[in-house]
């Protein structure tokens, strides 16, 4: 029975081998498919089972959760057995997104933790496994290349899909006939025992589609200014659309001297390395299993159960690793397209994605147009300020900055083009236009940048950040080709300074403060910045989707420049650790540095301001 | 389908393989080696570097009949007898991952440029690593690791 071989061999971890054998745990694995289910328990050998509907994609969560439990049981890390996002067998945590894991799940594995123990959390003095520099659980098997992604899984009987797919970006399917074919809705695939048959069919099948034309990138643009809403005021959401302080509009038109500068962000792809893959297998009760790689089993779960006409209850969806994920594996996609293969053929089927597949068939990082309309008073203070960004979304709006009158807005549109999360997704573009616009006010004024960003901070974090990362960086003022830029993203505080040179253009070193409260795990807290730090270069100087008028034209690696060994700086980053205060998420909020530092940098060696990304370096 | 031979990680293996089929689904599908890994298939991001005859290659642009008769070294062929190669150790002991997919790719093509220069500079690293691609931006550690690693080897 093809479900059954995909349960027995998903997971390589003992716990999961003895689950599958069936033998007695002391809560029954049926029961965590019910309502409540735990984070943690006891299991009949004396060891610590853990369970979280969160998944590690790269940024240490299976190490640094299992700091959590081992942190208040008491015990060493590698005791614990940590299951992670199987939608039979743990508690949907939401996805793993937007920096929440650190700031939401740390705390109830903790708790649960405690619970077993029947003992309040242990206090920062008393941690164990928290607080302290824990190699990566994953690390021995990811060097000897023994760590299964879903892209290695193979069960006996595995059958092959191939879905056909049109050649333009927005094409209905009208027709599709040939041996094989299985078609629905706009879906139209084909699976056979080998690949190589698989695609020999593909080839011979005939599909037809209706397409939509595509608009150049600068007509997209003013379309989102055109047609974009203005946003209704709502402090309960994650991202309010609209975060304001006074009357920003009367402000502007009391300021002392204003400016506007209009920036904008083209589409980008996340690029994870891994591309996506889904098996799926029905089962004799009709039970639908899909092993992927997905950052949120249970929204997968939710959309295949649509897809597929079946209750959520009825579809299991256990993750493999991705092999990085920054947002582009969030929503289902590959596992819809193998269940419907597995379900017209009644085989376990495979399905994964070409490179090509990953450009084109995922979504992108929202093209944006962000708009700053800004005053100062006689004293060069910024007392008002307005901030429109169409497109790209509300995170990262609220500014680190003590602006006396400010309106800071998400204005929503429609996009022609697939569009969707990505690591901190919008506040990196909104972190470059806000700090560009102070930068600008800074150099129109001839103050220091770093004095002038100070002298409107009351942070105290921040403050020390900025401070700090100077010294370290041995910033004295003024220097060509130097750049800074500071955020305060989810509670993370953070200050980069760089320093790059001309002819050609080259980022000469980065030096980062970051401060994201107590480091749990301060050696991959320091990976996780530094690394968003560096795909920040991708964003900032090259990446760019490519359209012509009715297709993508970006489907290559070899197409798509992102950050290499030769372009990465020498790099100095610095992770503050303030035990006592919770800690933030810190996945994320690097990458919304990088950007901003460089344009500064940019500024002061051309004289021009980078005013798009990807940015264009003109030599003076 | 024709025969092909070649040895594997110390082993001479002799096994079907398709017309025209590139050596990393040989080694995937065929042989279960799955250290190897695809990222791009078209030779530009090193993710399925193998050593033929030493010498790092892309496995995803390599024909498999091209290494008939050639010794093939991947990921699980680098420790020897239950100890890591000293490359392995390295990126333990940096940490010199995130997500982990580009690591296999990226210690074999480190020791293919430790096996052309003991002791690499850090420009050499980067050079030489410069046809990988890190997506979760690890250089900094990983140019670490491989010049560490270097230096135990150096030391034998
Ligand atoms: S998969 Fe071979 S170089 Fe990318
Ligand atoms: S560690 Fe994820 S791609 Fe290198």
């Amino acid at each position: 029975m093809a479900d059954l071989t995909l349960l027995v061999e998903y997971k390589r971890r003992e716990f999961l081998k003895v689950l599958a054998s069936g033998a007695s745990l002391t809560i029954p694995v049926e029961l965590q498919g019910a309502e409540t289910r735990v984070h943690v328990r006891r299991a009949a050998d004396g060891r610590i089972d853990a369970f979280t509907g969160k998944i590690d994609m790269g940024q240490g969560l299976r190490t640094l959760l299992s700091q959590c439990v081992a942190n208040e049981l008491g015990v060493p890390v590698e005791e614990v057995r940590l299951v992670m996002g199987d939608t039979d067998l743990t508690p949907d945590d939401g996805g793993t997104w937007a920096s929440l894991t650190t700031p939401e799940t740390v705390p109830a594995m903790r708790k649960d933790a405690a619970a077993v123990r029947g003992a309040p959390l242990r206090e920062p003095k008393e941690w164990t496994a928290l607080g302290r520099s824990q190699r990566n659980l994953n690390g021995p098997d990811i060097v000897t290349g023994a760590f299964k992604y879903n892209s290695d899984v193979k069960v006996d009987g595995m059958w092959h899909g191939v879905v056909l797919r049109p050649a333009e970006y927005r094409a209905k399917l009208v027709s599709a006939e040939g041996q094989g074919v299985v078609r629905q809705g706009d879906f139209a695939g084909i699976c056979a025992p080998t690949l190589a048959e698989a695609r020999a069919l593909a080839a011979k099948a005939k599909a037809e589609w209706a397409y939509e034309p595509l608009p150049a990138f600068d007509k997209m643009i003013a379309a989102f200014k055109a047609e974009g809403k203005p946003p209704v005021e709502n402090n309960q959401v994650r991202y309010p659309p609209l975060i304001r302080r006074g009357d920003a509009e009367k402000a502007l038109a009391t300021a002392s001297q204003r400016r506007s500068l209009a920036f904008t962000l083209a589409p980008i792809a996340h690029a994870a390395l891994e591309p996506r893959s889904a098996i799926s297998s029905f089962g004799e009760d009709g039970r639908l299993t899909i092993r992927c790689g997905k950052q949120a089993p249970f929204v997968v779960r939710a959309e295949v159960a649509k897809a597929m006409g079946m209750k959520e209850t009825d579809v299991r969806i256990i993750v493999d690793m991705p092999g990085g994920g920054f947002g582009c594996k969030q929503r289902s996609d590959v596992e819809v397209e193998a269940a419907r293969l597995a379900k017209a053929s009644g085989k376990t089927v495979r399905v994964e994605w070409s490179r090509a597949d990953e450009f084109v068939w995922s979504y992108a990082r929202p093209a944006a147009l962000i708009e700053t309309e800004t005053g100062v008073a006689a004293s060069g203070r910024i007392v008002s300020w307005r901030q429109r960004n169409y497109n790209a979304g509300a995170p990262g709006l609220r500014p680190p900055y003590d602006f006396a009158d400010h309106s800071n807005e998400f204005w929503a549109t429609r996009a022609p083009l697939r569009q969707g999360s990505y690591r901190a997704l919008a506040a990196t573009g909104n972190n470059f236009a806000r700090e560009s616009t102070v930068d600008e006010w800074a150099s129109t004024l001839n103050r220091d940048p770093l004095e002038y960003r100070l002298a409107h901070i009351a942070d105290q974090r921040l403050r020390a950040a900025l401070e700090m990362a100077a010294q370290r960086f041995g910033y004295k003022g003024r220097k060509v080709g130097v750049g800074l830029a500071c955020n305060l993203e989810k509670e993370g505080r953070m200050a980069l300074f760089v320093e790059c040179a001309m002819e050609p253009f080259r980022i000469l070193r980065m030096t980062c403060v970051a401060d994201f409260g107590a480091a749990l795990n301060p050696s991959n807290l320091q990976n996780q910045v530094q690394g968003a730090l560096i795909m920040g270069i991708g964003g900032a100087l090259w990446e760019r989707l490519e359209f012509d008028s009715t297709k993508q034209l970006t489907t290559r690696l070899t197409n798509y420049r992102v950050p290499r060994f030769t372009d990465v700086p020498a790099m100095d980053v610095h992770i503050v650790d303030r035990r006592e205060i919770t800690a933030a998420g810190a996945g994320e909020a690097g990458i919304t540095l990088t950007a901003p530092a460089l344009a500064a940098a940019i500024f002061s060696l051309t004289g021009k301001r980078p005013m798009s990304m990807p940015m264009r370096v003109q030599t003076p | 389908m024709a025969k092909l031979t070649f040895t594997i990680n110390g082993t001479r293996r002799t096994l079907d393989a398709a017309a025209g089929a590139r050596l990393i689904d040989v080694l995937r599908d065929g042989l279960g080696l799955t250290g190897t890994k695809p990222g791009c298939r078209e030779g530009t991001c090193g993710s399925c570097t193998v050593l033929v005859d030493g010498r790092a290659m892309r496995s995803c642009i390599t024909p498999a009949a091209s290494v008939a008769g050639k010794r093939v070294t991947t990921i699980e062929g680098l420790a020897t007898a239950g100890k890591l190669h000293p490359l392995q150790q390295a990126f333990l002991d940096y940490e010199a991952y995130q997500c982990g997919y580009c690591t296999p790719g990226m210690i074999v093509g480190a020791a293919g440029l430790i096996a052309r220069n003991a002791s690499p500079g850090e420009q050499a690293v980067r050079q030489a690593l410069d046809g990988h691609i890190c997506r979760c931006g690890s250089q900094p550690r990983i140019v670490q690791a491989v010049r560490a690693a270097a230096e135990v080897m150096r030391r034998g």
